[in-house]
């Protein structure tokens, strides 16, 4: 019945740092997720509160944060926080881009389901955020 | 709230809608969108409240600065509001299903702003559909206590028009360079609107573009009152003029209820009808929609048969909620 499927449209936020100009992985992965027939709001934040309003109003089902520079763990640290202090603590939070070694403890510890970065295959990735949404809409 | 998402009952997620959360608003806009039948129910429920707001539809080709305008607008107009709703509307790939809706991208100065309230819609390809879509959730930010909701469209086709058409107020947003006058006087999108703006003033065709369409209304003699403007969102220049021209046309538009408009109910009743059987099917995992999907699926049923005995179920299950 998988072709018959009337399941809505998974809707996605991606986002990044304003002031980080390197968008080449979020247009990417934004092209990837469109072409596996996702819905994909984009935005640059200013603080990172600002993304869980967005997510809020946008009604997504999973937020996906790039990093170039740093603040990796500082970032989803305050986003995830936010989450769980508007009652959404349950909305997945995946991150990509430059992840150093010594970021994968913290962002574990702070529940980020998945982290990518440069190489990761495409399939995987679209794959996750399917998954993801999927089970966050109670549809998995 | 927090870790299921089994949606509430359409009565229950208005009232919380009415209460102006924000997660409620962004879950009734998403049942609409879906065509759930929670999202059918709010829509006709949602309708009936008549709740007032006022409505400003900016349309234009793509790149004009449409977005980059609203943003700027949003500034100039919130002290005069108490909570501004902007619904983005973004085409809806044609190949996949997918979209990616970048609009927002040019309004973050308003993300943390509680009073302003932001969602991305996708066409989402049916046609008609997005208009009625837009409505209803023209009306449920209005019920959710927005008094002014401005709609972006992208106005390249007829039904991103009638999109436009459902608001008070139309601007056309128009870059420099975009043609002659022969381009300006052709049928189209510059005849629904209401303000006419050329925006990125701060580009060199900027006062070639503004008097062609200065000629076009020239040309309409004395009963054309609509202006063009000139703006650019960049410097700043024109936005204070441009809001207190909406602001006039406000004024003097008399449609600010939802329904002013006329309607024909009995066209409206078909739509309604329509929508909520739709939904029904779509949801359905009653054994009766399954055998007749399973019957079409092997060629036992004719699609015509399919159909009336759909509806024959549908009444029956109907008759017995009540």
């Amino acid at each position: 019945m998988a072709t018959q499927s009337t399941a809505p449209a998974p809707r996605i936020l991606l986002t990044k740092s304003f002031i980080d100009s390197h968008d080449r992985a979020i247009a990417t992965i934004a092209l990837a997720l469109r072409d596996a027939a996702m819905e994909v709001v984009l935005i640059d934040y200013e603080q990172p509160e600002d993304v869980v309003t967005v997510a809020l109003q946008e009604d997504v089902d999973v937020i996906g944060i790039s990093f170039m520079s740093g603040g990796q763990v500082e970032t989803t640290e305050k986003i995830v926080a936010e989450l769980v202090r508007r009652n959404v603590a349950d909305l997945p939070v995946v991150v990509g881009g430059i992840i150093r070694p010594f970021d994968v403890a913290p962002l574990e510890a702070v529940g980020v389901r998945e982290i990518f970065r440069g190489g990761a295959p495409l399939a995987d990735v679209v794959a996750t955020f399917g998954r993801l949404s999927r089970t966050y809409r109670g549809l998995a | 709230m927090s870790t299921s998402r089994t949606e509430p009952d359409a009565p229950a997620l208005l009232a919380a809608v009415r209460s102006g959360e924000t997660l409620a608003i962004a879950r009734a806009i998403t049942a609409i969108e879906n065509r759930t039948t929670v999202g059918g129910e709010l829509g006709l429920l949602v309708g009936d409240l008549n709740a007032r707001c006022q409505t400003l539809g900016v349309t234009g080709p793509p790149g004009a600065g449409k977005s980059s305008l609203i943003n700027a607008l949003i500034s100039e107009l919130l002290p005069r509001h108490k909570r501004i709703g902007i619904l983005t509307v973004d085409p809806s790939s044609p190949v996949s299903g997918g979209a990616v809706l970048g609009d927002r991208v040019r309004m973050a100065a308003h993300s943390a702003n509680p009073d302003v309230f932001i969602r991305s819609l996708a066409t989402r390809g049916y046609l008609g559909g997005v208009t009625r879509t837009t409505r209803a959730v023209i009306d449920l930010l209005a019920a959710g206590g927005m008094d002014l909701v401005i709609v972006e469209t992208v106005g390249t086709g007829q039904s991103e028009v009638e999109v436009a058409g459902l608001t008070d107020v139309k601007i056309v947003v128009c870059a420099p360079g975009l043609g002659d006058e022969m381009q300006a006087i052709k049928a189209g999108v510059l005849e629904v609107a209401d303000l006419i703006v050329v925006n990125k003033s701060d580009l060199p065709d900027a006062d070639q573009t503004s008097n062609h369409l200065k000629a076009m209304l020239h040309h309409r003699g004395h009963e054309e009152t609509r202006v063009a403007l000139k703006v650019s969102t960049l410097n700043r220049d024109g936005l204070a003029a441009l809001a207190k021209a909406i602001e006039a046309r406000f004024a003097v538009s008399h449609s600010s209820a939802p329904h002013a408009a006329p309607t024909n109910d009995k066209l409206r009743l078909a739509d309604d009808v329509a929508d909520l059987v739709a939904a029904f099917v779509r949801e359905s995992d009653d054994p009766g929609i399954a055998e007749i999907v399973g019957q079409l699926s092997d060629g036992s049923v004719a699609r015509i048969d399919a159909a009336k005995a759909t509806i024959r179920l549908f009444a029956e299950l109907q008759r017995r909620e009540t």
